[in-house]
């Protein structure tokens, strides 16, 4: 995250704010700040969105392509994530800084993501063993105001829901070679089943209390916390201690805990908004014009 | 990405031989049972190896293998055998990264012949990111306020991988840490464990180890964790599965009470470094 220099001062209001539960801008330790998503945004993309958490901005786009499948998974499709720390997001990110993050963010998804009961990848299956849909998840990280984790999960989730996915009418073997015919009807498309994608929660540790969306400065204060993959079911698929500080197994299981209600209800709400646009229609979008 | 233009890279069709071996029977079978039949064998429910589910490998350590690190440090667990050299504290490198503090730098590299699959001879994502959760790990056990403006650097190289490399390397590089006189707060210990739907394995072997497969994996999966014993402190965790808080809590206590049982066998292997080092010193002052 960008450098942020805290005097002593500064530290020792923000650790008194949490205490009582009162933090810097107002929140209580488990509010999240305002988030803004749209999606359909990328034309050119199967599936989009953009995601704004306060200053934290994230956008998304997805590809469905065919390929053949990994040799050990013939009957599934796949999901390739990839992110992308823009160098405009903070001045540490110029160059090849912000590879290590975007590496981590990267290979926290696909943990994640990888258990079946997420996302249902023999649905991406279109010819076992020859082709399947390779969805390609590009993330691309516009701003970084904190909280990089849930933002982009969010955004991810909210991509896939709008994904579509061409209707493949015919598909056969032509000797070796795979011959498939897609639908002529455009818009004869199918959607994944997103119930289950994980959203991921991070809890970060100031003194004796922790927070539920953490602002750069609060991220300043705090020397470890853990990212928490929470998914539709009230199930955690994945989690992460970050920082360099230590935690006690006591803190640690009640973060969990805590993760896994606040996560569900984060999942539900971001279900019904998705629904709700999806039922507004194709109305004005708004884009980066806002 | 860097490209290695110094080694001749094989066909881009190479894949590995055992993909095209004959499935077992009872992988056919669609039973979460059938997961739990393969790990335990016998009416007393014992493991392939003949360990109880809450046994761990037999463990052995060994420092002092690198001559030429300042400390270093050789961990068998089972099969799964790893050595980690530790250099420092020296000048940081790039002199752009100066900090008041010290800071430490953390390799984590698989031989390429270690895992069943052939890994590349550069690190590919996976080891970055283990090298990032192990410099976490470290970072909160090391004094970093000793070395200001200097450097650490931690270099781990697994030999073989037969499951729990990250438990192994934890304790491996907090004992070559310890060895090379780097100042801690308290040893690093590691541990793995695999969880079932009914059941905990202690330690999993590869093939114990949770791999994703479609639709069975409710309570399924591995979990990590980096346990300071003496402070009672979590510094490291990773889990990847699919679970409950309450499950995750139970697999917490198992490790922490395994961590604080392998605590003292940490313990008797530095003790034994020092007492070399010092009857070392006895030798070249009569030498002299």
């Amino acid at each position: 995250m960008a450098e942020i220099l805290l005097s002593e001062a500064e530290k020792a209001f923000i650790h008194h704010g949490v205490q009582d539960d009162l933090r810097c801008d107002g929140r209580t330790r488990l509010d999240y700040r305002p988030i803004i998503l749209e999606t359909g945004l990328v034309s050119n993309a199967s599936g989009s969105s953009r995601l704004r958490l306060a200053n934290s901005d994230v956008l998304v786009g997805v590809k469905v392509e065919l390929a053949s499948p990994l040799s050990e998974k013939p009957l599934e499709g796949r999901l390739e994530f990839f992110v992308d720390c823009s160098a405009n997001a903070t001045p540490e990110f110029e160059g090849r800084g912000g590879e290590d993050l975007a590496n981590e963010i990267c290979r926290f998804l696909q943990m994640s993501y990888m258990s079946g009961d997420t996302i249902n990848l023999a649905e991406l299956s279109v010819l076992t063993g020859q082709q399947c849909w390779v969805l390609y998840v590009d993330i691309l990280i516009l701003e970084c105001g904190g909280n990089l984790y849930d933002t982009v999960s969010l955004a991810v989730k909210s991509a896939l829901y709008t994904t579509q996915i061409p209707s493949i009418k015919v598909a056969t073997m032509d000797g070796d070679q795979p011959e498939l015919e897609l639908s002529e009807d455009p818009y004869d498309t199918k959607r994944l089943n997103t119930q289950n994608v994980p959203c991921l929660v991070t809890l970060m540790k100031i003194g004796n209390h922790y927070l539920v969306d953490p602002t750069p400065e609060e991220e300043c204060c705090s020397s470890s916390g853990v990212v928490v993959a929470v998914s539709g079911t009230k199930k955690i698929t994945a989690v992460r201690k970050i920082g360099s500080g230590s935690l006690h197994p006591e803190s640690l299981v009640s973060m969990l805990k805590t993760a896994s209600e606040v996560g569900t209800v984060v999942n539900k709400i971001l279900m019904t908004k998705l629904l709700e646009e999806e039922r507004a229609g194709k109305t004005q979008k708004v884009g980066f014009m806002r | 990405m860097p490209v290695d233009s110094r080694r001749l890279q094989g066909p881009e069709s190479a894949f590995s031989y055992t993909l095209l071996k004959k499935k077992d029977a009872n992988a056919e079978e669609s039973v979460l049972s059938a997961d739990l039949q393969k790990m335990l064998i016998g009416s007393n429910q014992v493991r392939k190896d003949k360990r109880k589910p809450t046994d761990a490998r037999p463990l052995f350590l060994r420092t002092g293998i690198i001559s030429q690190a300042k400390g270093s440090a050789y961990i068998e667990q089972g099969n799964t055998k790893l050595v980690c050299g530790v250099y420092g504290p020296r000048e940081v490198q790039k002199k752009s990264d100066f900090r008041l503090n010290g800071q430490l730098f953390c390799e984590f590299k698989f031989a390429p012949f270690s895992c069943q699959k052939r890994r590349s001879h550069q690190q590919d994502n996976e080891e970055l990111v283990l090298s990032g959760l192990l410099r976490e790990a470290l970072e909160a056990a090391v004094c970093l306020h000793h070395f200001p403006k200097a450097q650490v650097e931690v270099n781990i190289m697994v030999i073989e991988n037969d499951g729990s490399p990250l438990a192994a390397a934890l304790t491996c590089a907090s004992l070559a840490l310890a060895s090379a006189s780097i100042p801690m707060y308290d040893l690093v210990i590691g541990t793995a464990v695999r969880q079932l739907p009914k059941l905990l394995l202690l330690d999993p072997t590869k093939e114990e180890e949770w791999q994703p497969k479609l639709n069975h994996d409710e309570n399924n999966s591995n979990l990590t964790v980096g346990f300071m014993p003496s402070m009672q402190q979590i510094c490291a965790y990773v889990h990847e599965g699919v679970s409950n808080p309450e499950e995750l809590e139970q697999m917490l206590k198992l490790v922490t009470e395994y961590c604080l049982k392998v605590q003292p066998v940490v313990q008797l292997c530095l003790k034994e470094t020092i007492e070399k080092m010092l009857a070392n010193e006895g030798e070249n002052k009569d030498a002299e």
